[in-house]
């Protein structure tokens, strides 16, 4: 029994040296082929002068790393049933806009889109559906800040909603800079000025989709349907918060191709992530209609409120600190040329004169809240 | 004397000796004087006896025919009877005695074979009124030489008053090494023909007409036997079997020709413990999984996914019985071996088809996986050193030839493997696992008996992440047998199955989780088997279970986790089924097998049900109510009968055709979700939102076996099934801790069909088999609640439709003990859903993925090779030792395990994971004492 364990171990190395398992990269040629798929992101507006906005963009493949591929030198319109056509014109970046426009809201829409090689995609017609008003914005505290909003349609006819909004909030500079520094040299600002640095507004478009039904309701009402949650102390809720919320009326089809983009996996590969999910919009490649087209034309009106919410509401809003990022460093200053920039790195700007002499510095972005991102035009509706 | 050859002789007309123990004279004369002419034989005889010693037996009424003209001048007597018998049917043979025996068209052989003679005393001693012994044919000569085989049993008492045309003769078929019951052995008697098998306790029961009869019994890897019984009343007869050392397949023959051919049974297939054992398999561990994926009809989903697919059934859709327990994760190791001890099993069954009425609760198959009962007349053990597992066996009497135990267990060291491996893929990896078999089996009298099976195994593992999978099985039950005469036995079973799994994250202490998972079953049921005839064999019970679920608990790991604690609601239900069906021998060709299960499904409280607006897609919007259940309240019935028919048309003694028709109902689901590096399971009970799956399947088989001795064996079986309500997910479903797991799947609908090919060789010193199966299953989306249309609502192919599946097994014995074996595998690669393209979407980054299971993965083949060797055949060594040694995966293939696509810098990057993706020698060393 002793020896056959000894002969056993012997052989036993040999398994070690040569077992092994790998992970090699797997991209079979289903994924390397050239994925050029046509995103349409956008909805015909049929407001008043109302102005309809359409994004056009291509997929890229697995491996690429880019952020967006927009596409330009297409030729977007509108068609209107039975008659009229209204061209967008291309911004840049692959936006098309139409002129202000006020489209029938019983008739049906479609695009048309004709791609750089002239290859003509084009959606189904769709009825423009007009959106109720929104009744309310909401906000609930303790801890996070959560945002809702009530709406409804007395004559049942809305049922599927969508929102988007447009946040907007001032915040300032984590300290005074009163002192600013511009070709080596220090200057000084007045009130004016240091508060240009000070008062920043920044402003972002929404990112998730947000819908909501009344279906299983007997009335086609929505009351406190979750918009976002802006976490405790964010920047955000510092000083003013304000947002613009747009509500939208969506077909049940068009509801469900939302539903299923909401699901379309942002994270993939681990537990959690969701399971692969199918995009089928009303978009088609009239030459091939096998080629997906990602993205799902709807046609109505847009409704629109915006609610304002001052820190002082809030409930243990602590504004952000700085930590290590603006702690302070000294400098001696030029005897003879007391406001030469003395400091090597331009991202520091000069906070005080130390009395008898010398200088404190501070990063830049923690006295100039442009710095972070912002702009210190205040917006037309603050 | 003539009345008593009168007796007699029916029995010398079907080929059996009649012999006396009468006194002879000494006197040696045997020449004869006389004229005959024309004269009637009776008076010859007398002639002949009166002049000489000899004494004359035979039948009058035959001989009535016979004029006798000779001419006999000191003729000697053998001269004179091939006179008078030339050219006629008539035959003679003298024996030591001066006895001259004369038949028709049979010599009696007067020369005892070897051994009688100690037979024979026995015979004296018990004073039995006569010894009879096959003639019939000369390859069975052999069989003469067994002893125990010339007695004449005598069951049942003649004097019985029961009027009785037709007794039944019961008992059990046992080793009589160990005393361990067989069962399938093959029973049969070949006038008038009936053959039936042993039953999983070796029980059998035969209705034969009063008198005696020829039982021949054989079973694989046993020395095939027969009994002499004269029969007078019911009554019983244990038979034990001997091990067929010197040939071991020769009579793997004639036993599997029986069932194969004759056995109504069709798509179902047995193998037993010493054909798994030649198979190489990983690492020299025998393997019951292993050998069942080599079969016609079953496919594994991946190298390692823990389940098997049968005719393009999902992996959820087998049953797995181990000794009647649920095995709800049958796979240890990433699937490498199977969850259950090849020391402890005896054999498996795999039923595809005609699945019997007994059976339940899932839609594609049974695998029936039997342990062996404890050696009852000594202590033994068995063993194994291998690189991965070592496994020991302890087996005995508690109570000889009352009580027997069988204790097994494995467990594994393939942590510090991992480690040592040269490859920093593996060193953030960790397996291991062990499990515990036992088995105690108690006779309580002739009547009853007792049986204890406890099971208990746990796996935890690690690949080359953060995430740590572990799951175990719990299961305990105790059977009592109770025959309450020799054509009725019933069976009451208690038992407990347990069945957890959890999985493990600690990337950072901050999100550190632990996620936990358990199916508890509870169950307890009564078959009975009812023998009324020959005709007639009815099986008929009642089962009821209680299902305690909990779906996920998520729970923070280590003081510094912030994960916030969610746990589902736990979920009951009870299922319970009654059960008749009966098998039907028609004809000696025609045999039908036809039941009837009827099966009920309680949905019980305490739970939560939502309530969906009807007619739109389910979706967190559509809820309309949520209704609270109390405990023990019927939240939602389901029920229904399923039918199961098969029938067997004999065309020939070596031919048949088997058609069967079958229903079954499935009321727990599993949905699996692929797409992370490791594969993880979410089951699910039917509730109101998620109706049960309902299978229909019809097949038919062509059996043929080749050679005069049937040494191939071929079969074609077709099928094509039919599943509604196959629970399947929707597009972005979220499956893990999911609250309402009814909006994130839909029901389909599928067909599958396929046909399995089989060429099987069983014996001889080349042997093995080759099987190819053509299958597809395809599912539609047709729940008008399901949401977006799964591929336009088309019919796309199943997360298990592998079309083409091959399997090979090869073994060459070179002596009785060097042995050399290959296997091939092949099957398509699994279909896939692959992401193809990123796209920007209203801000956000988004991934495109193909149609459902447009793609497959990488082809699935490996080839494997082993080398058996026996230690010496010394009988009676304290040790009998083995060793095996081989290459698994021999041409180092990269079969995938998983491919997975992750996040990686920016874009999107897909891996394809091998755990094994090299040839790996193995060497393993077992022992029995």
């Amino acid at each position: 029994m002793k020896q056959y364990c000894e002969k056993f171990v012997l052989l036993l190395t040999i398994v070690l040296l040569s077992g092994g398992a790998c992970r090699k990269p797997y991209s079979p040629p289903a994924i390397n082929a050239n994925r050029n798929f046509l995103v349409v992101d956008g909805f015909v507006n049929t407001g008043a002068g109302g102005i309809t906005t359409i994004k056009l963009s291509r997929t890229w493949n697995l491996a690429d790393t880019l952020i967006s591929k927009p596409e330009s030198g297409a030729s977007v319109s509108i068609e209107q049933e039975n008659g009229g056509t209204f061209f967008l014109q291309h911004k840049g970046n692959g936006v098309y806009e139409s002129n202000p426009l006020t489209l029938a809201t019983n008739r049906r829409y479609r695009i048309v889109i004709t791609g750089g090689g002239g290859v003509k995609y084009q959606s189904e017609y769709v009825q423009a559906k007009p959106a109720p008003p929104i009744d309310s914005i909401s906000w609930e505290q303790p801890d996070d800040l959560k945002i809702f909003a009530t709406a409804h349609d007395a004559s049942g006819a809305t049922k599927y909603y969508r929102w988007d909004f447009v946040e907007t909030w001032e915040y300032h500079s984590f300290y005074d800079g009163w002192l600013g520094q511009k070709n080596g040299r220090i200057f000084y600002r007045d009130t004016a000025q240091k508060n240009e640095v000070y008062i920043c507004y920044t402003t972002e478009e929404s990112h998730d989709i947000i819908l909501g039904s009344s279906i299983s309701l007997s009335e086609d009402v929505i009351a406190k349907q979750p918009i976002t949650v802006i976490p405790q102390n964010s920047v955000k809720g510092e000083q003013r918060y304000s947002m613009l919320l747009r509500q939208y009326a969506l077909t049940e089809n068009a509801y469900q191709y939302w539903l299923q983009l909401q699901k379309t996996s942002q994270g993939l590969g681990t537990l959690f992530d969701p399971q692969p999910s199918q995009l089928a919009g009303n978009i088609v490649n009239l030459a091939n209609p096998d080629e997906p087209v990602i993205g799902y034309l709807s046609a109505g009106t847009v409704s629109e409120k915006r609610i304002f919410i001052h820190k002082r509401v809030l409930h243990d809003w602590v504004a952000l600190s700085p930590g290590e990022a603006c702690n302070i460093q000294f400098t001696s200053q030029d005897p003879n040329d007391p406001l030469r920039w003395p400091w090597p790195d331009t991202s520091f700007s000069p906070f005080y004169f130390i009395t008898g002499g010398g200088l404190a510095v501070i990063k830049t972005s923690c006295v100039d809240c442009m710095r972070r991102g912002g702009t210190n035009q205040q917006p037309s509706f603050w | 004397m003539q009345s008593l050859l009168r007796r007699c002789l029916p029995i010398c007309m079907l080929g059996l000796v009649v012999l006396f123990s009468q006194r002879v004279s000494s006197q040696q004369k045997n020449v004869i004087n006389g004229k005959f002419l024309s004269a009637p034989f009776e008076t010859f005889i007398k002639t002949v006896e009166s002049q000489t010693n000899f004494r004359f037996f035979y039948k009058s009424s035959e001989a009535d025919s016979i004029k006798v003209t000779l001419d006999a001048d000191e003729m000697p007597v053998r001269t004179a009877l091939d006179k008078v018998f030339a050219n006629t049917s008539f035959r003679f043979s003298f024996d030591e005695s001066n006895r001259v025996f004369i038949t028709r068209l049979y010599q009696i052989h007067t020369a005892l074979p070897e051994g009688y003679f100690e037979q024979r005393a026995v015979n004296v001693q018990q004073n039995n009124p006569a010894v009879a012994m096959p003639l019939e044919k000369s390859r069975k000569k052999e069989v003469l030489t067994a002893s125990l085989e010339n007695k004449l049993y005598e069951v049942g008492s003649p004097d019985s008053k029961s009027k009785q045309a037709k007794p039944v003769l019961s008992g059990y078929v046992r080793d009589a090494k160990n005393g361990e019951a067989l069962s399938n052995a093959t029973v049969y008697v070949d006038t008038p023909a009936v053959a039936v098998l042993t039953d999983q306790f070796g029980h059998f029961s035969l209705t034969l007409p009063k008198g005696r009869h020829t039982i021949n019994i054989s079973s694989i890897g046993m020395k095939n036997t027969v009994r002499q019984v004269l029969l007078q009343s019911d009554g019983a007869l244990n038979i034990e079997l001997v091990d067929n050392i010197v040939s071991l397949k020769a009579v793997t023959v004639t036993g599997e020709k029986k069932s194969n051919v004759r056995g109504l049974q069709m798509g179902v297939e047995k193998i037993n413990i010493k054909t798994i054992k030649q198979l190489p398999v990983v690492f020299g561990e025998a393997d019951v999984l292993r050998a069942v994926l080599t079969l016609p009809g079953v496919v594994s989903v991946g190298e390692s996914s823990t389940g098997f697919n049968v005719r393009g059934g999902s992996a959820d859709q087998n049953l797995i019985l181990f000794n009647d327990a649920t095995i709800y994760n049958p796979a240890h190791l990433f699937g490498f071996f199977s969850a259950f001890n090849p020391d402890v099993i005896k054999g498996v069954e795999l039923y595809k088809s005609a699945i019997p009425e007994r059976y339940g609760g899932r839609l594609s198959s049974v695998l029936d996986v039997t342990s062996r009962s404890g050696n009852s007349k000594k202590l033994s053990g068995m063993g194994g050193i291998g690189p991965l597992t070592s496994k020991l066996t302890i087996e005995g009497p508690i109570v000889k030839d009352k009580t027997s135990f069988i204790a097994g267990g494995r467990t594994t060291y393939s942590n510090w493997l991992f480690k040592t491996i040269p490859n920093s893929d593996y060193r953030n990896s960790k397996a291991s696992f062990y499990d515990v078999n036992l088995h105690i089996n108690h006779t309580i009298d002739g009547n009853n008996s007792l049986y204890l099976s406890g099971y208990l195994s746990r796996d935890r593992f690690k690949l080359n992440s953060d995430t740590t999978y572990g799951y175990g099985n719990r299961n305990l039950n105790i059977k009592w047998k109770h025959n309450f005469n020799s054509k009725l036995y019933g069976l009451l079973t208690a038992a407990f199955d347990h069945y957890d799994y959890s999985v493990e994250g600690n990337h950072t202490p901050i999100d550190a989780y632990k996620l936990d998972f358990d199916i508890n079953q509870t169950s307890l049921r009564a078959d009975f088997h009812f023998n009324p005839n020959n005709t007639h064999a009815i099986n008929f019970g009642l089962s009821t279970m209680l299902y305690k679920m909990r779906p996920g608990s998520f729970s923070p790991a280590g003081a510094e986790s912030l994960v916030i604690q969610k746990t589902l609601d736990t979920e009951q239900a009870l299922e319970s089924a009654l059960y008749i069906g009966d098998q039907v021998n028609i004809t000696p060709e025609l045999s039908v097998s036809a039941g009837i299960r009827y099966s009920l499904f309680n949905y019980l409280g305490p739970h939560d049900v939502y309530g969906y607006a009807p007619g739109i897609p389910r979706d967190k919007s559509s809820i309309t109510d949520t209704s609270n259940f109390a405990s023990g309240k019927m939240i939602k019935t389901y029920q229904g009968p399923e039918y199961r028919v098969s029938v067997r048309y004999s065309l020939s003694e070596s031919s048949s055709l088997k058609l069967s028709y079958n229903t079954l109902r499935q009321y727990i689901h599993m949905l699996s979700n692929t797409t992370a590096i490791s594969p993880t399971d979410i089951w699910k009970l039917s509730d109101p939102n998620i109706r049960p799956q309902l299978g229909e399947q019809i097949s038919l088989g062509f059996y043929k076996n080749f050679g005069t001795t049937n040494v191939i064996e071929t079969s074609l079986e077709i099928y094509y099934k039919r599943l509604r309500n196959y629970l399947d997910y929707k597009s972005g479903a979220v499956l893990l801790m999911n609250e309402h797991i009814e909006t994130d799947v839909f029901n389909s609908s599928g067909k599958a069909y396929g046909a399995e090919l089989m060429i099987k060789k069983p014996s001889g010193q080349i042997n093995g088999w080759f099987s190819y199966t053509y299958s597809r299953t395809l599912l539609k989306m047709d729940d008008p609640i399901g949401g977006t249309l799964i591929n336009k609502g088309k019919y796309y192919p199943a997360n298990f439709d592998k079309p083409h599946s091959a399997n090979l097994i090869f073994n060459y014995r070179i002596s009785h003990r060097y042995s050399f074996s290959i296997t091939g595998v092949y099957s398509t690669g699994r279909p896939i859903t692959l992401p193809v393209a990123i796209f920007n979407f209203n801000g956000s980054q988004r991934v495109f993925y193909s149609d459902r299971n447009e793609y497959r993965i990488p082809d699935y083949m490996r080839a494997d090779m082993s080398v058996n060797i026996e230690g010496n055949h010394k009988k009676n060594k304290l040790t009998h030792n083995s060793w095996s040694f081989g290459v698994y995966n021999l041409t180092a293939r990269h079969n995938p395990y998983s491919v997975y696509f992750i996040q990686e810098g920016g874009s999107v990057k897909g891996y394809k994971l091998a755990v094994f993706g090299t040839a790996i020698p193995f060497l393993t060393y077992n022992f029995r004492f």
